[in-house]
């Protein structure tokens, strides 16, 4: 538990609660003119989401923070594997499920522990190629092939 | 048609080969993620639902719907199954609802008694669910009777009090928990409104007309975070998997244990039917009565077959016992019900009381495959720990980059869109950071499904009532929910200003 984590959030729910009051004023009201438009619900949400923020904000001033023992993140592995899902999801459509995905798969593996490259290359490709061919072939889905160029 | 009439037609479903062949793939799935560290039934379920959706398309609607959701709901019971084995091999529980398993478990484990307590807790399971079936057999049809005249202002306050169960025990602050399903709810507004036809929060991007997608909201939260948990924190060394020596339990074995698998899974059954209490506060509550019950309770901790066998019946008892809330009122208890319901609506098929009158196939078919899939969980249990054993070696160099492939290979094959895999990834640094700073995301998938429900049926009491709120209370039935909604939220609170201690429910 992290009191600057909470104060962040409750401050992150709070401008979204009020986002969500201000912005819901703006759907219309229902067109005939029933007493409960699509704006009412969102908009009661939006106040009960921005008053249980204030109240984690007031909680956060009376408890004290748990010092918390260091911990060894591994924020660099972590990003290379955000960073490379990112990338595959950017990639899909445009290379194809099979080479996107070996792709991924090859780096996340040598990303979380390097060396038998060879062993990592065989289960990425199995991986890859396995699921395309059973998923679009042998089930009838449908995922982007290869590229044309 | 009679109970027995329906039964037997469920059992002609789920004898079906291809229905038989789903159970059996469940169930082994699931036992393998009860087992896997770092993927727990909720993950386990949601990612296998674009799979099954996959492979059941060519079916008619109602048949797919029932083979999908007869190997998800293995997948579920067959995770409790398998979340005990490295509680009791590795001392780590699978799922969270093992955590009182490590106590005795191990322990036994240590002094090479591991496949007694592996067998015994196999045995215990399976009568568990057993007994759970026959309490929702018989509970089944009188429930839905009942839930069959609920008006709009009924229904708004049973899920209300279902919103307010689940958020009241989870997590360690309340504050937090309805925060999260306040957002949940705000995010399932999201879209057009169904009763008006008038874009929400949507500013004209068409990907948003048809609101956020729950499978991957869940997909993301539980199984991504978990795997951005384990690739940030390394969890340090693996520990040493304990020997299995002889599989079979003692007669001593079975007779210490019977009474227990018999309190335990009644124990479970009821407090799975609550909502938001689960299996993991049920095989609490059963260790803490077998520790009362005992004869010599300090031998508890060290190795005593009755802690395993107790709390291991009560968290399959506590899960078929959550399935009924969810088919007869349409009311999930918890994150993996959530996911089932949210599963059976993709298929069009609305849990509820209309379901066994609608849909009897999907209702009898699942209930029966059930008896089915405890049969053979405990057939495979048995002869196979070992290599269940084994299962819990898979490196996790290998295990958690494929999770993420699994996760976008799902995702994308329902919902073909690269917005989605954005929003998968942005889900799952959120669901790290959330529940690790203690946020529970179950009650927010939870209110996601339950959302558009709730806002279409209080908008419809409050057609009814000419905008007057005071329906809600006028009804007897309605006013019983809502106090029984704000005593949930409130007695836990009220024992939390007292200084007492607050079982919290950490996973569903």
């Amino acid at each position: 538990m992290s009191k600057t984590f909470d104060r962040y959030a409750s401050i992150a729910f709070l401008l979204i609660g009020l986002i969500v009051v201000i912005e819901s004023q703006k759907i219309p009201d229902s067109a005939y003119g029933s007493a409960v438009g699509p704006k009412i619900f969102p908009m009661w949400l939006g106040a009960i989401l921005l008053i249980l923020s204030l109240r984690l904000l007031y909680e956060t001033f009376k408890y004290k923070s748990e010092s918390a023992a260091k911990e060894n993140f591994q924020y660099k592995k972590f990003a290379i594997i955000l960073i490379g899902a990112a990338l595959y999801a950017f990639t899909l459509e445009k290379l194809g499920y099979v080479i996107s995905t070996f792709g991924f798969l090859l780096i996340a593996f040598q990303t979380m522990e390097r060396g038998r490259i060879l062993q990592s290359i065989l289960i990425a490709l199995i991986f890859s190629v396995g699921i395309y061919y059973l998923f679009s072939e042998f089930l009838g889905g449908s995922l982007p092939g290869f590229p044309t160029f | 048609m009679s109970t027995l009439q329906f039964l037997a037609d469920g059992f002609a479903i789920a004898f079906q080969w291809q229905n038989l062949l789903f159970a059996f793939v469940g169930v082994i799935i699931g036992t393998a993620v009860g087992v896997l560290p770092g993927i727990g039934p909720m993950s386990g379920v949601a990612l296998l639902i674009p799979v099954t959706a996959t492979i059941t398309s060519g079916m008619p609607t109602s048949a797919a719907a029932a083979s999908s959701i007869i190997l998800l709901a293995g997948v579920y019971y067959g995770a409790m199954y398998g979340g005990s084995t490295t509680s009791i091999l590795l001392n780590t529980p699978g799922e969270s609802s093992s955590v009182v398993t490590t106590l005795d478990g191990y322990q036994m484990a240590r002094q090479g008694r591991a496949g007694a307590a592996l067998a015994i807790s196999a045995i215990g399971s399976f009568c568990a669910g057993i007994i759970a079936l026959i309490g929702l057999v018989l509970l089944a049809q009188p429930l839905s009777n009942v839930a069959i005249k609920f008006g709009p202002a009924e229904y708004f306050s049973l899920m209300l009090l279902g919103l307010a169960a689940v958020s009241g025990l989870a997590g360690k602050s309340m504050t937090k928990a309805l925060m999260m399903t306040v957002f949940g709810l705000i995010l399932g507004t999201i879209g057009i409104d169904a009763v008006s036809g008038i874009a929400r929060f949507t500013y004209n991007q068409p990907i948003l007309f048809s609101g956020l997608e729950f499978l991957t909201i869940a997909v993301g939260l539980f199984a991504l975070g978990e795997v951005f948990k384990t690739v940030l924190e390394r969890d340090g060394e693996d520990g040493a998997i304990a020997k299995i020596n002889r599989i079979m339990p003692t007669k001593q074995d079975m007779k210490d244990s019977a009474v227990p698998i018999v309190r335990g899974s009644l124990l479970g059954f009821f407090i799975g039917v609550l909502p938001g209490a689960g299996a993991t506060l049920a095989s609490f509550f059963s260790y803490m009565t077998e520790k009362k019950f005992s004869k010599n309770p300090e031998s508890f901790g060290t190795g005593n077959i009755a802690g395993v066998a107790g709390p291991e019946s009560a968290n399959n008892a506590a899960s078929g016992g959550a399935m009924i809330p969810l088919l007869t009122l349409g009311i999930p208890g918890s994150g993996t019900t959530a996911i089932l319901m949210g599963a059976l609506i993709m298929y069009n098929i609305q849990p509820g009381p209309l379901l066994f009158d609608e849909h009897p196939e999907v209702a009898w078919g699942l209930i029966a495959s059930m008896f089915i899939g405890n049969l053979m969980l405990l057939v495979l249990n048995m002869p196979l720990v070992r290599v269940f054993a084994k299962v819990i070696q898979t490196p996790k160099k290998y295990l958690l980059p494929i999770i993420v492939a699994i996760s976008f290979f799902g995702v994308y094959a329902v919902q073909y869109t690269i917005f989605d895999l954005y929003l998968l990834l942005g889900c799952g640094v959120a669901g790290y950071l959330l529940s690790k700073n203690d946020y529970p995301v179950a009650p927010l998938v939870l209110a996601l499904v339950l959302g558009p429900m709730i806002e279409n049926n209080m908008r419809r009491a409050l057609t009814i009532s000419n905008g007057e709120f005071s329906i809600f209370f006028t009804k007897p039935l309605s006013l019983v929910f809502i106090i029984a909604a704000a005593a949930w939220l409130l007695i836990p609170l009220l024992l939390k200003l007292k200084g007492r201690a607050v079982v919290v429910e950490e996973e569903g």
